[in-house]
């Protein structure tokens, strides 16, 4: 059974027929007022019908060209992306950018990586040290590395060191 | 239904749709920005006051009208010609009315009262609220509307979207649920409620009249 408003709003809209609204009619003996919020619904139902409130549209051929405007607008940028997404993975975009990988890696490959022909300050000297960090525990002392590519020598100089301890090793 | 305003909506799918009605959805549906626009042009009255209705704000009108049209543009493609052009595109327009109101809702914090007058219907009560009358005044056109116009903003956007497609676009109750893809049931207690918070607060005015 249908809710006491449900019945109601149909009542009132002239949608409740036959035994519907048979049983609904004895079930409204109980409420006398029924009858005048019947009417008093009706009334309010024409009553506002007869105040339309909108307002006309004003400037409508603005109104259509805008909407021109932003279908305009949204269609193309759609169409410009999915054109986009094609052209780049298409198979000849995809070739060219093979290609181009292939070329950076080989010109990265040639200056980066030395050719088997050149030779190392190591390979040159025997007696060549790499410094590859100069430090004293000294305090007062600091040391330099001075690396003369000519004579291919490597020097440390150990500047507020009075004298080299005979057990000093380099290492 | 019987009512002169059920014509707004329901005439759409009585009668058929002009002849060039289908050809310009069929060509819309190509992409024929030209076609849609013609469609435009025939229905932007009856929806610019069919969401005036709703949100009571000529702007709002505007933007969400508009934002329908676009809506619907965009799925015309979906549109098969079950029924007249204007009913599905009034299905969409009101759908966009309603999605603005409760975002506006949640937006702003905004709390529709759907108690108004509630505390003075019992819930199996026939009865309209006996509500105090002011003195009895002759308001004008534009009082009487601008009083409507704050009522119906106090609805709950469903309340709001029953009372306009029941009351003032004639819609019938399977319409009504189809549009806010709702139960008979439900459209029927929603109006009965925004009924009776509307007859509440406008009784002033349209008993006086």
């Amino acid at each position: 059974m249908k809710p006491f408003e449900e019945q109601f709003t149909a009542w009132v809209d002239g949608k409740l027929s036959g035994p519907e609204l048979a049983s609904f009619e004895r079930e409204l003996k109980q409420h006398p007022e029924a009858a005048t919020d019947r009417a008093d619904a009706l009334k309010f139902g024409n009553f506002l019908r007869a105040n339309p409130s909108a307002p006309k549209l004003t400037n409508a051929d603005f109104f259509n060209l805008q909407i021109q405007q932003r279908i305009a607008t949204d269609v193309p940028r759609e169409r410009a992306v999915e054109r986009a997404a094609g052209w780049f993975w298409s198979l000849p975009r995809l070739l060219v950018a093979g290609a181009a990988c292939l070329l950076v890696a080989g010109v990265m490959f040639k200056t980066m990586i030395p050719s088997g022909t050149s030779v190392t300050a190591a390979d040159a000297s025997p007696y060549f040290a790499q410094v590859v960090e100069s430090w004293t525990s000294e305090p007062g002392v600091s040391a330099r590395t001075v690396y003369n590519a000519k004579d291919n020598v490597t020097v440390l100089w150990l500047d507020g060191l009075d004298y080299i301890p005979a057990s000093y090793e380099l290492k | 239904m019987g009512r002169a305003a059920s014509k707004q909506v329901s005439s759409e799918a009585d009668h058929a749709p002009p002849a060039d009605e289908l050809q310009l959805v069929a060509k819309a549906q190509t992409g024929d920005t030209a076609a849609f626009d013609e469609l435009v042009t025939r229905y932007r009255s009856r929806a610019f006051s069919m969401i005036y209705n709703m949100v009571r704000n000529e702007q709002d009108a505007w933007d969400i009208a508009q934002d329908g049209f676009v809506k619907a543009w965009k799925n015309i493609g979906r549109f098969r010609g079950q029924s007249a052009f204007y009913t599905w595109l009034y299905r969409i327009l009101m759908n966009v009315a309603i999605d603005s109101l409760r975002k506006k809702q949640v937006e702003g914090g905004t709390e529709f009262d759907d108690a108004i007058g509630l505390q003075n219907i019992e819930p199996g009560a026939a009865t309209t609220p006996r509500a105090e009358l002011e003195p009895a005044t002759r308001l004008g056109d534009k009082e009487i509307r601008a009083r409507i116009d704050e009522a119906i903003t106090r609805l709950s956007p469903d309340h709001r979207a029953g009372i306009v497609m029941r009351e003032i676009d004639g819609l019938d109750y399977q319409e009504i649920a189809d549009a806010m893809e709702s139960s008979l049931g439900t459209v029927m207690s929603r109006l009965f409620y925004a009924r009776k918070k509307l007859q509440t607060m406008l009784k002033d005015v349209y008993e006086t009249l």
